[in-house]
């Protein structure tokens, strides 16, 4: 039994606490490792790599020294490392790329970027070759007691591999596109120009918000009326009375594309058009009434109308919510028909191995964004990265299902 | 159908959950009928909330997904599921009477407080995603909780110098079936982060404690599976609910901003 090898536990964790020193070493004294050298054709030839010493690994697999690398205790000992590298990811704000001449110890340590440091990268790989031969040592002897195993292992190993030699491959650009204009040109953070070999045209730009929200404002305090946390009437057609601090609020009338004319409101289907409220306020103990118009204004500072109830405190409109925003686009890749899409947010497009997405829009101007931002992905490696996700999720039902099945104790 | 007949669904609904939860506790000392009534009150519950969403998804002309009040009939609708689910197959009835009283516990915060039923939900969450992803999680933590409780009875035990290898196989097989909801509301998060924010896993910050409390789970299962069994390996079970309850409740302590906060 491997208790018997001379390779056992503590090798394991020296070993591993080797990688991390080693990697750490190598972080202080040439920086990052560069995902660069993972672009196609890179990443393949480390695919190569790896799968000749996973292939070595196999037919080896029973020398001592296979089997304590693919053993459970270095196992232990590498998801350990990996864990405690995940917490230094929470610990140190993370950021996708370090501002010229930083030298703090923390960055050249490697933690401002912990997925591109070399100890993270070296135990990345490490743990795909470990994991790699014992997927793969038990697909060769393949036995139908060992689905959930296979599952579990092979499947996180194939994610692994796709998202980690596929990183480099991935690109993501945002780029804001005018209505009526076709955009196919990035700036990267230096200034440089990139055509795309995918162009969108954006047609149109809606948006659809939600009713706002009433609150009131304590001049004295110069915050939400309500003394521990901020108190909001939202503005429900099914419900148009409630409690807002000292007051009973009615809404009497609530048009939701209302443009101001004179000291009232009217539904008008303009761009500019924005929520109003006519709200009758009654204080609960001296049943003092105000009414009036209330409206946050939208892009028209014109329209702006607040309620005061006493010297003290103004009913005012919040800024209403987006419900739904959408972009009308025409996408057009390289050698491809044109294509008539509507993006939405969790709706993306999916053009080849591109997928383009709804990103934001100018969220000061609101509805009246003249630009939506358009997110776009390259990712030709999500295919097989999914294709892990789904054996992994077979093997998630079958631990769910098989729960910790039989096993032996020590004694 | 409306929120106004919502009381007539989901009040016997959650007193058939909740009856059947009782009925699945007594059923482990007291008589054979109660199993079946536990599954017929169960069935009944369920349907009959079942009926509520699809009506009331045929008046909207739209799933019921928009808002706070929405997403709450479906929590209390997979809780009690799945509650129900993890009853047949393991037989833990303290799972099912967890489960009823977490959906009853919706159903109650929909039918007392109906001015947040129109609470906006923003865009990012308007998702089919949204409930298997977080009623899944919600499940691995309960399972998780009840391994960390067994975790310290056996710890203390073992210092009364009573060792329960039953209590250590209780532990483990909740353990792996944990890990695997955890793994499911992993993966489906990670489907759904690919829809709406352009990649699949992006190191957020509650993505990297997620992937922490995976890994810490991890370690405790290969321990085991190593055949080990020392106090210190017990002690990995409370750790790991620690690290969970972090990424649960603590992103915001943490430097650096997250997708996941929706305040």
């Amino acid at each position: 039994m491997i208790k018997n090898a001379p390779l056992g536990t503590s090798e394991s964790i020296l070993f591993v606490v080797g990688i991390v020193l080693g990697g750490f070493l190598l972080q202080w004294v040439v920086g990052y490792f560069d995902f660069g050298l993972l672009h196609t054709p890179g990443n393949f030839i480390a695919l190569g790599i790896l799968a000749a010493l996973i292939g070595a690994g196999v037919y080896f697999q029973d020398s001592p020294f296979v089997r304590w690398f693919a053993g459970i205790p270095m196992a232990i000992a590498l998801i350990a490392a990996l864990l405690v590298f995940g917490l230094f990811m929470d610990l140190t704000p993370q950021v996708s790329r370090l501002a010229p001449n930083t030298n703090d110890a923390v960055s050249r340590l490697g933690f401002r970027m912990v997925t591109s440091s070399w100890p993270f990268v070296l135990l990345y790989g490490t743990t795909l070759i470990a994991l790699g031969i014992t997927s793969f040592k038990r697909l060769v002897r393949f036995s139908r007691r060992d689905i959930a195993f296979l599952c579990n292992h092979l499947g996180l190993w194939v994610l692994m591999v796709s998202a980690g030699l596929g990183a480099a491959d991935m690109f993501r650009v945002v780029m804001n596109v005018e209505r009526g204009q076709t955009e196919r040109t990035v700036y990267s953070a230096d200034g440089k120009s990139l055509q795309l070999p995918i162009s969108v045209t954006l047609k149109d730009f809606v948006m659809e918000e939600y009713p706002p929200s009433l609150t009131i404002l304590d001049h004295q305090r110069g915050v939400s009326q309500s003394k521990e946390a901020a108190e909001y009437f939202q503005i429900d057609t099914q419900r148009t009375a409630g409690r807002l601090g000292d007051w009973l609020i009615t809404v009497e009338e609530y048009v939701h594309d209302a443009v101001r004319i004179g000291d009232s409101y009217r539904a008008y289907p303009m761009p500019v058009a924005t929520p109003a409220a006519k709200v009758a306020a009654r204080h609960l103990r001296t049943h003092e009434t105000r009414t009036g118009w209330v409206c946050s204004g939208g892009s028209m500072p014109d329209f702006i109308s607040v309620l005061v109830l006493d010297e003290r405190h103004t009913l005012v409109m919040t800024v209403p919510e987006p419900k739904r925003y959408a972009s009308s686009v025409t996408i057009l890749a390289e050698g491809g028909e044109p294509i008539d899409a509507i993006l939405e947010v969790n709706q993306p497009v999916k053009v080849g191995d591109w997928r383009v997405y709804q990103y934001g829009y100018d969220t000061a101007a609101g509805k009246q964004s003249r630009y939506s931002a358009i997110e776009l992905v390259f990712d030709p490696w999500l295919l097989p990265a999914q294709i892990g996700m789904g054996i992994m999720a077979a093997g998630a039902i079958l631990l769910v299902w098989n729960g910790a099945g039989k096993r032996r104790e020590s004694k | 159908m409306s929120w106004g007949e919502f009381p007539f669904f989901a009040i016997p609904a959650a007193l058939c959950w909740l009856l059947a939860g009782i009925g699945a506790c007594r059923h482990q000392t007291g008589p054979r009928a109660c199993v079946y009534i536990a599954h017929s009150a169960m069935v009944v519950g369920l349907v009959l909330f079942a009926v509520f969403i699809a009506l009331f998804w045929q008046t909207l002309s739209r799933p019921p997904l928009r808002t706070m009040g929405e997403t709450r009939l479906w929590y209390a609708f997979f809780m009690a599921g799945v509650g129900y689910f993890v009853w047949c197959r393991w037989r833990y009835a303290w799972m099912l009477l967890l489960s009823a009283l977490v959906a009853s516990v919706f159903i109650a915060i929909n039918l007392l407080k109906p001015e947040i039923h129109s609470i906006a939900l923003r865009p990012a969450l308007q998702s089919f995603f949204f409930i298997p992803h977080v009623i899944i999680y919600i499940i691995a933590y309960a399972l998780f909780g009840a391994t960390t409780l067994a975790a310290c009875v056996l710890l203390v035990r073992r210092k009364q110098g009573q060792d329960s290898d039953e209590l250590l196989a209780f532990i483990d097989n909740i353990v792996h079936v944990g890990f695997g909801f955890l793994a499911l509301g992993l993966l489906l998060g990670a489907v759904w982060a690919k829809e709406a924010w352009g990649h699949y896993w992006s190191w957020d910050p509650k993505e990297a404690l997620a992937f922490v409390t995976g890994a810490a789970w991890l370690v405790y299962i290969h321990l085991r599976h190593r055949g080990l069994k020392s106090n210190a390996v017990i002690w990995a079970l409370p750790i790991s609910f620690i690290l969970l309850l972090l990424g649960w409740f603590g992103t915001a302590l943490f430097p650096g901003s997250s997708l996941h906060l929706y305040s």
